[in-house]
């Protein structure tokens, strides 16, 4: 039995005499004539069964299958331009690598939407927004119950959320790098000298400090040596009291491995 | 109110998220409000992956959480090959001690342990 008969279940000797003579047809005309697309669309058409069987794999990952297919069409298309009639192999072995390769990818690069079902997703930007509402309402942070009241579900799944905004990491610090309207970085160095003074390590953190992007390092400063809380620091930066703990999480972490990797 | 929970797994820094987790949900149940809960959730990280760091060979960590009404208490604790607790200066500490109410730590039988409290900070909810 071979891969194609495997991945697609089954093809005679004429289908697989038919998808040859396709690709050979098709690496013979030129990228402009537009038969090619024609007898490419054929190709995708015939080999969609295999995308699908691979797709199915992931079908558990909280994505959904259209998606999934369509990113592993993307690999079967890559295949299908790649392809080497001469080397005498299957189209669908050449290609099973390729289509899994892509679905990889898409995971990899969202990988909050593989470790996030979506339904947390939608809570989690409810989440988001209701603390908002209620920080201004109650002028400070609400609690796991309050919110839970105000979105009228259970606190475990305000945990969950808020767990999932912890996870989510692809938030990058350059994504709001634009609105950094501190009060200037001489500033801050000024107090950290002052305020490292008494830690033992501070030869050994001052450069990792001094490394940091200067909005983690006015954050770090914020919350431990002005002892501001989350939320003051959230509204004097001028980001989400979320993403302030996000930062702290990853500075501390920073700092910690700097510190020893010696 | 009498609500302990207990933690326990190897001590390797792959598992501090555990403790995270269940910081977070415990400090929900002693209705802190978000600012505090995300700061106990790396107060514990810290703390933990101090026990881990000079955590004796196949040690186990242990976290424990205990709470009432608007108070909770953690202990983190693990065999430790230490002889002194972490110095009140060094950056961990700092941090640690920055992010609690309280913290203190002591190597009793070989056995380093944090404890911290945290005392919701909302005044008559």
């Amino acid at each position: 039995m071979t891969a194609a008969a495997d991945e697609t279940g089954g093809w005679s000797v004429d289908q697989r005499r038919h998808e040859h003579l396709l690709l050979d047809e098709f690496h013979r005309l030129a990228e402009t004539d537009p038969r090619r697309l024609e007898v490419r669309d054929e190709l995708i058409q015939l080999n969609l069964p295999l995308v699908h069987h691979l797709a199915r794999r992931y079908r558990d990952s909280g994505e959904s299958m259209e998606d999934l297919v369509q990113v592993g069409t993307v690999g079967l298309i890559k295949a299908i331009d790649g392809f080497d009639v001469s080397r005498g192999l299957e189209l669908s072995t050449y290609a099973t690598p390729t289509i899994l390769g892509e679905i990889k990818r898409h995971f990899r690069d969202r990988t909050w939407a593989v470790r996030v079902p979506r339904r947390l997703q939608e809570l989690q930007s409810q989440v988001t927004a209701t603390t908002e509402e209620l920080t201004a309402e109650l002028h400070r942070s609400p609690t796991v119950r309050e919110l839970a009241e105000r979105l009228d579900v259970s606190q475990a799944d305000v945990l969950d959320a808020l767990e999932a905004r912890q996870a989510y990491s692809t938030d990058s610090i350059e994504a709001d790098r634009d609105d950094d309207s501190s009060p200037g970085i001489v500033a801050t160095l000024g107090d950290e000298d002052g305020a490292f003074e008494a830690i033992d390590e501070r030869e050994t953190l001052r450069p990792l400090i001094e490394a940091l992007p200067e909005r983690e390092r006015r954050i770090l400063m914020l919350r431990f040596f002005e002892d501001k809380s989350q939320s003051e620091i959230a509204e004097e930066v001028g980001i989400s009291q979320m993403h302030v703990s996000r930062l702290l999480a990853r500075t501390l972490a920073t700092l910690r491995a700097g510190m020893t990797a010696d | 109110m009498t609500d302990i929970v207990t933690v326990t797994f190897a001590a390797d820094t792959q598992n501090v998220a555990l403790a995270r987790t269940v910081a977070a949900a415990m400090a929900a149940r002693a209705d802190l409000p978000l600012d505090q809960l995300e700061d106990v959730r790396l107060a514990v990280d810290e703390a933990a992956t101090e026990v881990i760091a000079s955590a004796a060979e196949g040690a186990t960590v242990t976290c424990a959480f205990d709470h009432d009404d608007s108070v909770l208490y953690v202990t983190v604790e693990a065999p430790t090959t230490a002889t002194e607790p972490p110095s009140p200066t060094s950056f961990g500490w700092t941090v640690l001690s920055a992010l609690v109410d309280s913290a203190s730590a002591d190597i009793v039988d070989g056995v380093m342990s944090i404890r911290m409290k945290v005392s919701s900070n909302l005044v008559d909810v």
